[in-house]
């Protein structure tokens, strides 16, 4: 048998073969992937910089599940101001019920709703005994329902107004303005 | 660890002047920034469109009481399905009567309906354009219409025509700076 020079054997000792492949040299590639943190941070900054710009604290106020609002382009932003919500028969004023509408519904006519007018009343009285001497602003916004029938609508608007807030303001979901009077922009 | 090394010298056996800036809480402010601003982020932006109830105010002795000419008043029918009538009014004389045709572009997108009446919006613009009282920026009265419904009208057909009613705009001086404000106070009609 012919005597032969022996090959390489450096870092035969190393245990863990995918180690041994790895100081060695030769063999797959690597399992680490780098990752740049420059575009990593770029994007993350923009990102934050976009949510901060789109940010609102105002309009956030939830609808009720279920309920859909009309959507309308000629708006203002919401202000605080009690809010009486109208959805099915149901009503709410600030989340607390006050009445249902199942009377106007049935006799199709308009009239005061009396628990609400109460509710509004008491209202007015709290704001005026926390800001004495301060003109009230007489603000309510009304979230109704984009299938309530108008003699509902018309009969919390009258109540509101019998009850102190002749400023009523319909609560909806603001769409872009188009600039083509409800147009929809081609 | 991720950092970042800002190299400025620091040869010669002189203390390093080297700074590291660390990472790693970096990327954790963004991140946290971020989740914040996405769960309180509002995708669907509420708004409001104002009515007023015309109530009077309470009255005052110290003021005499003048007698004015009653102004023109725009009256809105929308009791017809197939056209809206437009009636200028002043006081209990009827100045002019227009028609303008219905037509109902109903949208239901993910059950939120939308309904816009551009033609109504159109016509009451130049309406108001023509025999609206209240145009010039240092008026701080406004022109006033009247939403006559019936009482079946769904409540998304009262906000369309509203809407369209809200379309003109006029100037308005807010403590000094002109802004776009629209044109007619809105309130309904009770009969």
């Amino acid at each position: 048998m012919a005597i032969s020079e022996p090959g390489r054997r450096l870092m035969h000792d190393v245990q863990l073969k995918f180690v041994q492949k790895k100081v060695k040299g030769g063999g797959g590639h690597g399992v680490n992937a780098s990752l740049s943190l420059t575009s990593m941070i770029d994007f993350l900054v923009v990102t934050v910089v976009f949510l901060l710009m789109t940010f609102s604290a105002s309009g956030e106020t939830p609808a009720p599940a279920g309920m859909h609002m009309p959507k309308a382009e000629n708006t203002l932003d919401m202000i605080d101001a009690p809010i009486v919500s109208i959805n099915g028969s149901q009503i709410l004023v600030d989340g607390t019920a006050a009445g249902n509408t199942r009377a106007i519904e049935d006799s199709k006519r308009l009239q005061r709703i009396d628990e609400l007018f109460n509710m509004l009343k008491g209202k007015r009285e709290v704001w005026k005994q926390l800001h004495p001497g301060k003109d009230f602003p007489g603000v309510v916004v009304l979230q109704i329902d984009q299938d309530v029938p108008a003699v509902v609508v018309k009969s919390a608007f009258q109540t509101a107004a019998f009850a102190g807030f002749p400023n009523v303001s319909f609560m909806v979901n603001s769409i872009p303005k188009s600039g083509t009077g409800g147009a929809k922009a081609e | 660890m991720a950092g970042v090394n800002v190299e400025s010298g620091g040869h010669g056996g002189r203390r390093s002047v080297d700074s590291e800036i660390n990472m790693i809480p970096m990327i954790d402010l963004l991140m946290v920034t971020i989740s914040f601003l996405l769960i309180t982020a509002v995708w669907s932006h509420m708004a409001r469109i104002n009515a007023d109830a015309q109530v009077p105010g309470p009255p005052r002795p110290d003021e005499p009481i003048e007698k004015t000419e009653p102004e023109k008043v725009l009256h809105v029918e929308m009791r017809s399905p197939e056209k809206f009538v437009l009636i200028w009014k002043q006081g209990a004389q009827t100045i002019t009567t227009i028609d303008v045709p219905r037509k109902d572009k109903l949208e239901v997108t993910n059950g939120f309906k939308e309904i816009r009446y551009p033609e109504l919006a159109a016509k009451i613009e130049s309406e108001w354009k023509s025999v609206g009282s209240h145009r010039a920026g240092s008026d701080k009265k406004f022109d006033q219409a009247i939403l006559h419904t019936d009482n079946e009208t769904q409540y998304v057909y009262v906000i369309g025509v509203i809407d369209a009613i809200y379309h003109p705009k006029r100037d308005f001086d807010l403590k000094g700076r002109p802004e776009k404000v629209p044109a007619f106070n809105v309130t309904f009609s009770v009969n």
